[in-house]
Order: structure tokens, then sequence, then C-alpha cells
């Protein structure tokens, strides 16, 4: 009889009622919304529901020692999660985004690439504020990278930098993308004017097959060139980007833009949910990261707004202005953000559509968080 | 095709001004004079001294025709070879030379053994100019060095350190607790502004060249005289315009004929094709594996 009393009591000490603790429902708590947002609200599904049930994993209570666990060397969680760690499912993922980017917005309108560059403020923006906050600038570059609207040169960037801080950088940056549409918006309308907003912009031209198969290419030998530390994004992106247009390796392009990224995102999703562990995650750190993450976005989408304010003083020509509301899709939340430009562009006039010019920044903005990725890397790794 | 041309020519000329690099950029890094069992061993299967040579430079050194030298009265002792290809440095690489006293057994070997109190020499192609220097003390112990741990690289500052804990042959010499990057940074930018302002810069710079080329190589081309090629199908669109307007009454059928117009004037008709023919399987009897089962009798 005591056998199976002491063997129950040791049972007892291995279930998770046992070693519960209240971090650990409050993890789980933010868990559930975040799937509670991605099925009722849509909000960016396929990634706050792998992230969501991964920190539902992750936070589930457990005896250590059983090697099971996310930080436990050997489990098949912490397996999973070297592709996190050292940088691996970033760059596949990356390379499963150029094979699904039409660049042809960007090439038919060369001058909107400015405008992907200025929405990197919201980089260093962040950057100074997270130095004045006390981060060390490793740490800084890596919560800054948040502004870039990237979730995987987030998380490739911060798994560099600071590891540490990986999961509430992942998770910002990845709600903030989700947010898009509620943040940018009011920002949008704050900076510029009902006469703004009217104007429309002549419709791009027609791209030749030529000049897509070259960008990928020119792209990349002069971006890794300057920068070659952002290598594993850029050759990754461009490389799937010239899958798609060169038109004779359709099988490659649509097994990265198909199957391979989306096993690559639910297990990023899943490992980046399941790193946020209470006892790492719930931190006043954690909380200055979410803010400045917040911060980093607002920045972007008012640098690129203001920016195409400065480039129209330039522009003499009334018919050649750019609409400022594309500004925004400088971050390089795609579509999302080019997608919001569509939205208030037409509330204003519903016959001003602004989608294809807003995808132009929006890829530009994707190379350009990447640029930026390499510098940091660059200066601080 | 003329402004590629230009455009890959002045490319081309910045990369190989910034790539003009020569031997002032190397510096004598580390000597062994006395080895000891652990020391390294060279192709001959002996433990002699050795002197690592290392290019502080981000470019591609060739060091053929140099000399090493432990005489200052006599810079020309031991002539690397000038012949051989091997004597290419990368950017930030080091090189081992082992003073075994006979520079004849190859083109990594030095004509002159090394010895406590030494000074170890390299100097230029020229004969003349000494390029670096490294003096070992005359305390040295045997399996110990003397290095030149860089403090600034960029700005070519070093620190002679001798004796340190392990000698590192072939490797950057650096302490193991030497600062991070983010502490040096901490250090010199405390507030950001440098890093930020830089990086700015770059990303601009990057995304303005890449503006630059497409905007310089695939500018919008201009019209083409189309003045000629209405005039030829004149007839036949005209008719079928004042037929179909004869016919119909409402706005979208105007509107249709005029989008068709602009298309046909703009010679955007047609999608871009990838010209790629594919052969999709279709299910029909002739595939159809049950009807090419053999029918086993019952």
């Amino acid at each position: 009889m005591e056998q199976i009393i002491s063997s129950l009591q040791q049972f007892w000490e291995y279930t998770g009622v046992a070693n519960c603790a209240w971090q650990n429902l409050v993890m789980i708590a933010i868990g559930l919304v975040f799937i509670t947002l991605a099925i009722v609200k849509e909000w960016e599904p396929m990634l706050l529901v792998p992230i969501g049930f991964g920190m539902v994993i992750g936070n589930i209570p457990m005896f250590p020692g059983l090697n099971i666990g996310v930080y436990e060397d050997g489990s098949v969680l912490n397996i999973l999660y070297q592709g996190v760690k050292q940088g691996w499912y970033p760059p596949l993922i990356f390379l499963g985004i150029g094979a699904m980017t039409d660049f042809s917005a960007l090439i038919s309108q060369p001058r909107l690439i400015l405008i992907g560059a200025a929405a990197q403020m919201g980089i260093f923006g962040a950057y100074l504020l997270a130095l004045t906050m006390g981060f060390m600038p490793n740490e800084a570059g890596a919560i800054g990278i948040i502004g870039g609207a990237d979730g995987p040169t987030a998380i490739f960037l911060s798994s560099k930098l600071a590891p540490d801080l990986m999961g509430a950088i992942a998770v910002s940056a990845y709600s903030y993308m989700a947010l898009v549409p509620v943040i940018q918006k009011p920002i949008m309308l704050l900076l510029t004017t009902d006469k703004e907003r009217r104007i429309k912009m002549p419709a791009p031209r027609v791209v030749s097959q030529k000049e897509k198969i070259i960008f990928p290419i020119v792209g990349f030998l002069i971006t890794a060139f300057i920068v070659p530390s952002g290598l594993p994004l850029l050759g990754m992106l461009f490389f799937g980007n010239l899958l798609k247009e060169s038109g004779v390796t359709r099988r490659l392009a649509e097994t990265a833009r198909g199957p391979l990224i989306d096993v690559v995102t639910t297990l990023i999703g899943l490992t980046v949910g399941a790193s946020t562990q209470a006892d790492k995650f719930l931190s006043f750190k954690s909380l200055k990261i979410f803010g400045l993450g917040l911060l980093s976005f607002v920045i972007a989408t008012a640098c690129g707004v203001l920016f195409v304010k400065l480039m129209n003083l330039f522009i003499k020509n009334p018919a050649k202005k750019i609409n400022p509301l594309i500004g925004n899709a400088g971050v390089s939340a795609v579509p999302d953000s080019a997608r919001v430009s569509e939205v208030v562009g037409r509330e204003i006039d519903p016959s001003n559509h602004l989608l294809m010019h807003a995808m132009g920044p929006n890829v530009a903005g994707v190379i350009g968080s990447a640029v930026a990725a390499g510098i940091l890397l660059s200066f601080l790794g | 095709m003329k402004r590629l041309s230009l455009l890959v020519a002045g490319l081309l000329a910045s990369v190989l001004s910034l790539r003009a690099q020569n031997v002032r950029d190397l510096i004598v890094a580390e000597v062994m004079p006395t080895p000891d069992s652990t020391s390294l061993m060279d192709g001959y299967g002996r433990r002699s001294g050795w002197i690592e040579l290392y290019n502080t430079s981000t470019g591609t050194v060739n060091y053929g025709g140099c000399f090493l030298t432990d005489d200052p009265s006599n810079l020309k002792k031991s002539p690397i070879p000038s012949w051989d290809r091997a004597t290419q440095l990368g950017p930030r690489q080091s090189v081992i030379f082992y003073a075994s006293g006979n520079g004849a057994e190859g083109t990594y070997y030095a004509g002159f053994t090394l010895r406590p109190g030494a000074t170890v020499y390299l100097v230029s192609n020229d004969g003349r100019t000494v390029v670096d220097s490294l003096h070992v003390p005359a305390d040295m112990p045997a399996g110990k060095s003397v290095m030149k741990k860089p403090v600034d690289i960029r700005e070519k500052i070093f620190e002679v350190v001798a004796e340190p804990s392990i000698p590192s042959p072939a490797m950057v010499n650096k302490d193991t607790d030497s600062e991070t990057k983010g502490q040096i940074m901490a250090r010199k930018d405390p507030h950001g502004f440098i890093l930020s302002v830089v990086s700015v810069s770059v990303v601009f710079s990057a995304l303005a060249l890449l503006w630059f080329f497409f905007a310089t190589l695939f500018s919008p081309r201009k019209p083409k005289e189309k003045a000629a090629k209405p005039a030829k199908a004149d007839g036949e669109v005209a008719a079928a315009i004042a037929m179909a307007l004869d016919m119909e009454q409402d706005g979208d059928t105007y509107a249709a004929i005029a989008m068709a117009i602009h298309l046909y004037l703009n010679d955007s008709v047609h999608d871009a094709e990838s010209f790629v023919l594919t052969i999709r399987p279709k299910e029909s009897a002739w595939n159809d594996k049950s009807l090419n089962f053999r029918k086993l009798p019952r």
C-alpha cells in the first residue's frame, strides 16, 4: 500500500498541476489570445496559430530534467529550435518569399525603392531609444529590427545579437505585423492632407520578362557587395525570385513558395512560441521590448509617409507626384501594409487604386530590412 | 547597351581601385624563436622557430619577391620566391614561415634560424624598405612567442605582447577575454548616433544604387510611332466600332471599346508569357489503369 501511495506521490510531482506557477498560466492565456485573434479576427493566422500554440506547449509546467523542454539539449523541441537559434529557418523563409514576390511594381517605378529605404528609419529610431532605455548596443540592434516589420529578419538578427531576447522580439514583431492596419492608418491620416490623399498616380508600365530575370541577379550583386553580412537573407530572397522568374525552374519555385515555406513557417512559429517560457519571457525587459517595437513601427510608418512628401517637393510635374499614402508600405509587412494604402486611399476616393503602386515600396522594404539587418550584424555581431 | 557598358566599367574601376593593396599592409604578427615539444612541426617533421605574417587589409596582398631577415645590415637575407603563385595572402589572413636556416627547402622556409633577442624584419620587394619588424625579448623561454595583438586593426594599432598564454600560429591574435563588438560600440558610440547615421546612409546607398541602375538601364521606352498602325487597320477597326455603337448604347460598351483601343495603341494587349509549354496529365479511357488491367476470369 505504501508503495502505491509513494508511486502516486511521485507521479503527482511530475504532473503539470503540481509544478504550475502563475506565470505559466499567464503565458498560456497569452497563447490562447493569439490563437483566438488568429481564428476569430483572422490576424496573420499562419503565424499566430503556430506561435500561440507553441506558447501553450512551451509553458506547460513540468518537472525539470525530463529532457523534453525546448531549452533542454537533445529534446525534440530543442532540436527543432536549433533552426531558430542557429538562424537556419529565416533564410529558408526568405527563399519562399522570393519565390512568391513579384518585383514588377518596383522595376516599373524604380524611384519608389527609396521609400523602402526611408521606412527603415524605424529600425534605427528604435535602436537609439533602446540605448537610452539602458539596453546594450547588441540588444538594442536586435530590438530595433522589429521596425523592419519582417519576422524572419527579426528572428535571424536577434538569434545572432541577443538570443536571450529572441522570444520577446519575435512575438513582438509578428504581433505588430498583424496589427499593421490598426497602427498605420491613424499615422497616415495625421501626416497627410486631403489634397495629398487624392493624388492619382499614373499606371505603372508593363515590365518585360527580361527585366524580371535581370532584377534578382543585379539586385543581389549590388546589395550583397555592399552588405555581405546580409548574405543569407539577400541571397535566398533573390535566388527564390530568380527561380520564379527564370521560367525554367517552375517546380523548384513552386516547392519554395509552397511546401517548403509552409513547413518552415510551421516550425519557426511553433518553436518561437515554445521558446517563450514564462521564466524567460515574463519580465520588465519584455514589456520594454513590446513598447519599443510599437514605437519602431510608428517611426517607420511616419518616416515613409514624410519621405514621400519630401520627394514630392522635388517633383515638378504634377502628373508624376506620388501619393503619400503609399509611404507606409515601405515597412516590409508584405502585403499587409500595401493593402492598408489601398484601403485608406479608396476611403478618400473610391476610384483611386494604390495597391500596385504601394507594392513597389513594400517589396523594397523587404530588401531594405535585410540590408539593415546585415549592417547591424556587421557592427554588433 | 552603351549605358550598361559604362556602368559596368565604372563599377569595375571603383572596385579595382579599392583593391589596390600592397605589402605595406602586411605585419610580422607573431614570432616563436625556440620551439618546444608541443610547437608546430614543419613539412620535414622538424620543430623549428616560426614567423607569422598577417594581412591587415581587406584586399589580397602578393608578398612574392619580399624578404625576411634577422640582420638589419643584410635585408635580402632570405628571399620569398616571386614565382610561386601561392604567395597571395587574402584579407585578414596569416601565413607561417619556418625559420629552418635553409630557405631552399621551400617557399615557406626562411634562410636563418631564430634566437631570443633577435629582431625579425619583413622587407619589401625592392630590398630596401622595411615594411615591419618584431623584436623578440632576450629572455623568451622555449615554446613561448611574442605577438602583436590588434587594438584597432583599421588604424593599424597593435600592442606587443610577450609570452601570451597560448601561442596562436596561423590565427588572428587576440585575447579570449577581449571586448565584444557590442561592448566596443557601447564605449565608442554610447548614444548610437554614429551607427545610426552610418547604417541609414548604407541602406539608402544600397537601394539608391539599385534605383540608379534600373532607372538607367530600364528607363521607360519612348512610345513607338504608331501613326501608321491605326491607319493600316483603320477600315476594319472603324467599321467594328461603328457597328458596335449602332447596336449598343450603354456606357459599359463604350468603356470596353475605349479600353480595347487604349490597350491596342499602347501595345499592351497581351500579358508577358513564360513561353514554357507543359504537358499536364489528362485522365481519359486511354490511360485509365482500371481499363488496362488484365481481367481475371471468374
